[in-house]
Parts: structure tokens; sequence; C-alpha cells
């Protein structure tokens, strides 16, 4: 009883704190963690009552447009992809923080059964391994070499098996093979049945998409669950984790910077035919620090972006996409920049334009695309350089290209 | 490019559609644990739809720029055939004397398609000039696999050994662009572990001096085995020598590892009365050139040379490996060879003698392959 009273009183401080701050519309790109004190872990859930003080924030999430992928038909699906609007929510205590993510889906989605061509619906929440410099967070695109994230993913697969997941190899054979019948046959299937798990979340660690590997080491600390609400159409996604674990320790900050991802199984979404969110700021209410995180993933372009916009058109859209009208010469030489503004911070954009070594894309597959390099590889370190040379030195032009850059998104689905 | 390539060649004038090897398959690999669905060994009748349906149209591979084209994943129960079950529970029970025992046996679904629904229809009009041959078919293996460049995750790769193409599973997360990139459709889904599976080139089998499942029971004998570097051996020599064995659809760019000697054999066609018409091909040399491109006019005609030279002086290299006298020659494996990687890497593992990568993660590496000239 004591711990219901401190956590509301703690909780209602929280609101006050945020009531203070000036402006009456919440600042774009920020969420507002509430500090509760249980957050439990393995089984958090949307109806837990951590959830009764936490603000929700508004987060926009962009079709993944970097790299297409190779399948016609998802690609016809989502050719004229809008972004989507998330509503988030964080919560979070000494040891672990939580986020519950809403969004529009007209349909529900399981992978389920014997098919092959069927896509679940899902989500993920990203956050960086540490970020000590709030201009150089991980790319967006699941980290960067030299700044790794962490991935939680959750699908609504309804149930599925690990190959030799426990090492259980007399469950491994097709029932004809058995020598069981009738009741016998029934207690075989479903012994094979308890070998299947009935959620499909998962933890990775990576340095740029298709580095991305699954930790499987129990050192990740977390959980997750997604639940659809018919009536509304709307799938609330939740996720926990330990703020400290084997890989990151975020325990150290007053705000960190977290990022969404979200799958529609309908539109044959999965790996990168997704939508995706850009850094977004939490702010661990009460908490100190974290204010340059805010202030850079929550302040606007100071550039022009009309004078951005001849210089980019000018300089990057041979090799980069632009929009439908501004086509790069080929699709495969450099990253399609046509959703660039959605799911890049400025200071990405500027730390690109100016030291493109910084981030390298990963790109395609160095088999997919022969003739056109996107990057240079060195065959025996596997270290990735650019081709792009360094575009602009002087603050003013960085400035009015990124203002323009941070224009090019898709529009926001009504 | 894989410092060796393991190559198969198939003789489809010996093929006889017994489907032995697609059961030799079956049972080593695919009939447990979701696998169910998937052919990593299929013989379909040429011409027809194959398996799956109409995967000649269905993209993948890459166009003349080199690029990687887009592809379709087939649908189970309309492009690929789900397996059904009987009623055998039902049989055990009924009632023959009182209902009609047909009643009883029935299938749990209703199939629209499924691997060999229009085995033996062939094109043309009986007698006078229809046609068909038997086409086996197995993951090719790649030099340049539209799979493995398909795949975001980089979790196919082809090793360095021996060229076999393999999934690792542990990286793999069932996204399925693998199978939109392959244009001859030989990389599944399996759905029960939610990850993609092919043809392994029965990778535990070869590493013990053994030829894969679907060539050792082969019994028209038509599967020769072998490193496309071993020029004793019948594969090179059926490829490089004689040039009479060719990749099929080699047009799709991915510079396939599996051979066939174009079909020879077919009779002459009949006129109206019913007679042969002298010289005449049955079997549509444009077809041929569809499936093995323009060189299968010379195969032929080396195919055709030899056989004549065979029979007026009773020798011809070529003939003699084509009638597939013993296994040891077919066959050229070398369980030394991957017994001496493992010795020089000290690695002790029977189960896995020259790369784990197939249960642990690593990046592919880039492959370089010329292009043919």
């Amino acid at each position: 009883m004591k711990t219901i009273i401190k956590s509301l009183i703690i909780a209602g401080l929280a609101t006050a704190t945020y009531a203070k701050s000036p402006a009456s519309a919440p600042a774009e790109n920020l969420i507002n963690a509430q500090r509760v004190s249980n957050i439990n872990i393995a089984n958090i859930s949307p109806n837990d009552s951590i959830w009764r003080s936490a603000k929700t924030a508004s987060v926009i999430l962009y079709p993944q447009t970097t790299i297409k992928l190779n399948d016609a038909k998802a690609n016809a699906a989502n050719k004229d992809n809008k972004a989507k609007v998330a509503k988030v929510s964080a919560v979070y205590n000494n040891s672990a923080i939580a986020f519950k993510i809403t969004w529009k889906d007209d349909t529900q989605s399981v992978q389920n059964g014997y098919k092959s061509d069927v896509y679940p619906d899902g989500f993920a929440m990203q956050v960086p391994v540490s970020f000590n410099d709030p201009k150089k967070l991980p790319y967006i695109g699941m980290g960067s070499e030299g700044r790794p994230v962490l991935v939680h993913l959750t699908k609504a697969v309804s149930l599925h098996y690990e190959p030799n997941g426990n090492g259980d190899i007399e469950h491994q054979i097709n029932p004809h093979n058995t020598n069981a019948f009738g009741s016998d046959l029934k207690n075989y299937d479903d012994k094979v049945n308890k070998l299947g798990k009935q959620t499909y979340s998962r933890a990775f660690i990576s340095e740029g998409f298709r580095s991305m590997t699954e930790i499987k080491d129990g050192s990740d600390t977390f959980g997750m669950k997604m639940v659809y609400d018919a009536k509304n159409k709307t799938w609330t996604g939740v996720v926990a984790k330990k703020l400290r674990d084997g890989e990151a320790d975020l325990s150290k900050y007053g705000a960190i910077p977290v990022s969404f991802a979200i799958w529609d199984g309908d539109k044959l979404n999965r790996g990168g035919v997704k939508r995706l969110s850009s850094w977004v700021a939490v702010k661990l209410q009460g908490k100190a620090g974290g204010d340059a995180l805010v202030k850079e993933l929550t302040s606007k372009p100071k550039g022009d972006a009309k004078a951005g916009q001849a210089q980019v058109e000018a300089m990057c859209a041979s090799c980069h996409t632009l929009s439908a009208a501004k086509q790069a010469t080929s699709a495969y030489m450099a990253p399609n920049l046509n959703n660039i503004g959605g799911y890049s911070t400025n200071a990405y954009l500027a730390e690109s334009i100016k030291d493109p070594e910084a981030v390298v894309v990963p790109g395609y597959n160095r088999n997919a695309h022969k003739s056109l390099a996107w990057y240079n590889l060195d065959a025996k370190t596997g270290k990735r350089t650019t081709i792009m040379p360094p575009m602009m030195s002087d603050d003013k032009s960085i400035n009015d290209a990124v203002a323009y850059l941070k224009t090019l998104k898709a529009e926001v689905e009504k | 490019m894989s410092k060796r390539q393991l190559a198969m060649v198939m003789d489809l004038n010996k093929c006889i559609g017994c489907q032995t090897c697609t059961v030799a398959c079956k049972t080593q690999w695919t009939n447990r644990n979701g696998r169910e669905y998937m052919y990593w060994n299929n013989v379909e009748t040429y011409p027809g739809e194959g398996y799956p349906k109409k995967w000649m149209d269905l993209g993948g591979g890459f166009d003349a720029a080199g690029d990687l084209k887009e592809g379709v994943i087939p649908n189970i129960e309309a492009d690929y055939g789900v397996p059904w079950d009987f009623s055998y529970d039902e049989l055990a029970t009924f009632n023959f004397r009182e209902h009609n025992p047909v009643a009883a046996f029935h299938a749990d679904s209703t199939p629209t398609w499924g691997p060999n629904w229009d085995e033996d229809e062939g094109a043309g009009n009986f007698p006078s000039d229809n046609y068909f041959f038997y086409l086996p078919r197995i993951c090719n293996h790649c030099t340049n696999p539209g799979c493995l460049s398909a795949c975001p995750r980089d979790a196919i790769f082809k090793r360095d050994q021996d060229g076999v193409v393999l999934v690792d599973l542990d990286r793999c997360q069932g996204y399925r662009y693998c199978i939109a990139g392959c244009p001859y459709k030989k990389i599944y889904f399996n759905p029960k572990i939610s990850k993609s599976e092919k043809c392994i080139l029965c990778f535990p089998r070869i590493e013990q001096g053994l030829p894969p499942a679907c060539a050792q029971q082969c019994v028209g004998r038509i599967r020769f085995v072998g490193f496309l570097d071993d020029e004793e051996g019948q594969v090179h020599k059926l490829v490089h020598k004689y040039k009479v064995a060719l990749p099929l659809r080699s047009d799709y760019g991915t510079q396939p590892n599996i051979y066939y000697i174009p079909p020879t054999e077919a009779p002459a066609k009949f006129d109206a009365e019913g007679k042969i018409i002298e010289g005449s091909q049955r079997v549509p040399m444009k077809e041929l050139e569809t499936l093995f491109g323009k060189s299968v006019n010379d195969a032929i005609k080396t195919l055709k040379a030899e056989k004549d030279k065979r029979t007026k002086t009773g020798e011809s290299e070529l003939m003699d490996m084509l009638i597939a006298y013993h296994h040891q020659d077919m066959f050229r494996l070398d369980a030394n060879y991957y017994q001496d990687i493992a010795k020089a890497k000290n690695n002790t593992n029977p189960l896995a003698p020259i790369d784990n990568r197939y249960a642990k993660g690593k990046f592919t590496k880039e492959i370089n392959f010329k292009a043919n000239a």
C-alpha cells in the first residue's frame, strides 16, 4: 500500500513538472517519461496500472525508402505509402524503462499456419548503446559502425519453432514417420506443439542494417507484447527493458534517444519494408541531465530551405533521389533521400554533408548491384569507406541544405 | 567466387521421371519440421508449368547490367501445392459393408496445384508431333546467387571450399527476399521456424566423400558429381572438354553450377498418314535454346557425332562416360580434401569439419566473378 501511495505522489509531482513547461502544446519529437515504482519487465502489458499516469506524445513514422528491396508485390503495395502517427507514452524507474505505442492499422495480420506469403504486423524499439554526443547519434537504420544500437522487436507470429532449439531430435520427425496411431499420435503431436514458441520477441545488437545480430545469451533483459483492438482498428505495443544490462547502460542519462518502427503485414511489410521514426528524445521526468539531447532533437533547422533546395538539387541529385520528380541516375548508387527529412536528425544530415565518412550507410549486398559500388570496401577488414566526397564546409550552406532535406518526407496519413 | 566449385551434371536423355531422387531427398531432408511442402529436388515435365507453378515467370536473377531483378514469392496453396493427408483414422473405423468405401478415403483439403500436376502432358499433338522430357531440378549453387544477393541480413553464404550455398539459420529472419531473388525458386520459406531453407547439396555427405542422396539413388545413373576444376573428373570433361553439359537458363545471370546434357534422342515426327518424317525434330530447338542457350546446338552436334563415332569405331570417351559404368568414376568426391582442411584448422568437429557458419553468423563476403564471354 505504501508503495502505491508513493508512486501516486511521484506521478503527481512529475505531472506538475510537465505542466510547468512553457508551451501549451508538447514539443515535437519529445516524450516525457513519468517515474513509476514498479515495472514488470517480463510481463509488461498495455493494461498495467503504470500507464495511468503516463503522458502521450505523437511520434511520426515514415516509410523506409533509403534502399529498395526486391519483392515486386511488396514494392507495388507500398509505392505510395504515407507517414503514420503513433501515440507513444513512456514510464521509467531506477532500473527499467517502458514504452507504450499505439498506431492505426485497419487489418490485423498474424503470421499463422502453413503459409509462404503471409506477413505479420509488428513493431520495434531502438536505443543507442551509448550516446555521449547528441550530435553523433547512431545511424537511424539500425546503427552504424562504431555507433551500435539495441533493437527490440516483436511480431504477430502465432507459433514458431527454433531449429534444434532444445536439441530435441526425437520430436523433429514427421508424425507419419513415427509408429504412432490414435491417442499415441495425439500425444506425439502435443509434445511437438509444446516445443513451439508463442511470442516472437527478440533483442538484437547492430552496427547498421545487415549486421543486426540476435542477442541469444540472455544478457539483454526485456519484455514485449502487442495487442490488437479490433473495434478501433489499432495495435498497442508495449516494450520494457532494463536500463542497465550486458550491452548498454542507459541509467546514467536524464534523457535518452529512442526510435520506433512498425510493420504492416497486410502490405507485405517485413525487413526493410516498414515505417520508422527519427530519433525521439525521451526526457526522464525528475531526473537531471539530458537537456542538450532534448534541445538537439526538438530544435527546428536553422537554415533557409529555399536556398538549400537550389544547392542540394545542384550538388546531390545526380546520385541521390530526392523525390519522385528528382530521380538519381540510378536507384542503386546512393541512399534515396525522399523520406530523409522524416527519419533523420538535423545533426545527422549536417554531419553527413560535411563528413560523409562518419556514417556509411550499409547499402545493398555487394553482389546485388555490381556496377554501382555505393561504398568502397576493404576486403580484408570488411571496413566500408564512402565514395561521397565532403560536399560543403561552410555552416550557412550546410544549414540551408539541412533545412531543405528536412522537408523531404511523405505526408502524414489522415 | 569460391575457391573451388562442386558441380553436378544431369543427362536428360536418361531421366525417366521416376522421382527416386525426389524421394531420396525428401526422406533425407524435407519430410518434417515445416519442410513438408518443399522439394529441394523435384523432377518436372518440360514443357509444363513446373514447380512452383510457372517458376520461370516469377522474376529474380539479374538483368544485363548485373542488377538484381524484382521477383514474386509463390503462394503455398496456389503455386507449390500443400501436401494433403488422407483420412487414415477414418479408414480404421469405417464400416465398409454399409457405406461406399470411396467416401472413407479422402484428402483433408481440396488441392488445386501440386508438383507434377501436369506430369507427362507436354506439348504438341499425339501422335504426330507431341513431345516432352523430364527436367530434374535442385538448387544450382550459383556462382552469383540471386538469393544471397537479395538477403538484407547477409544470412546466405557461399562456401569457399566447394561453393555450396547455404542459409545461416542463426541470421535468417524469414524476410523471404531470397525467394524473390532466386530465379529458379529453389529457396523456400519454412513457416514452422519462420526462416528460409534450401538444398544443401547434402554437404554432410559430401564432406564424408559421399555424393548427394539424389545422385546416389538415381536409378538411371544420370547424375555426375565432382569439382569443376578436377580435370580428371567426368564433370569437368562433360562441361569443359566436350562442352555438352550446359547450365539451365544462364540468361538469369546467376551462373548456375548444375549442368544438363540436352535431350537429343526424341523420335521423329509423323505425317498425316502416320509415316515418319525423316530428319524431323520433335523437340523444337527453339525451346532448347531458351533453356540452355545457343550453345545447345553445338552440344547436340557433338553428342550425335560422338554417338556415330562410337557406332562406327566402337570408341568414344564421351559415350563411355554417358553410359555411366561405375559410380566411382561418376562421383569424384574427396573426403580427404575436407578432412585436410579440418586438420589444418585443428578442427576435430566431425559434423562441421570445414565451416560452422551453418550454425553461427558471419557477414557475407563479396563474391567476384567473371561474366561468361
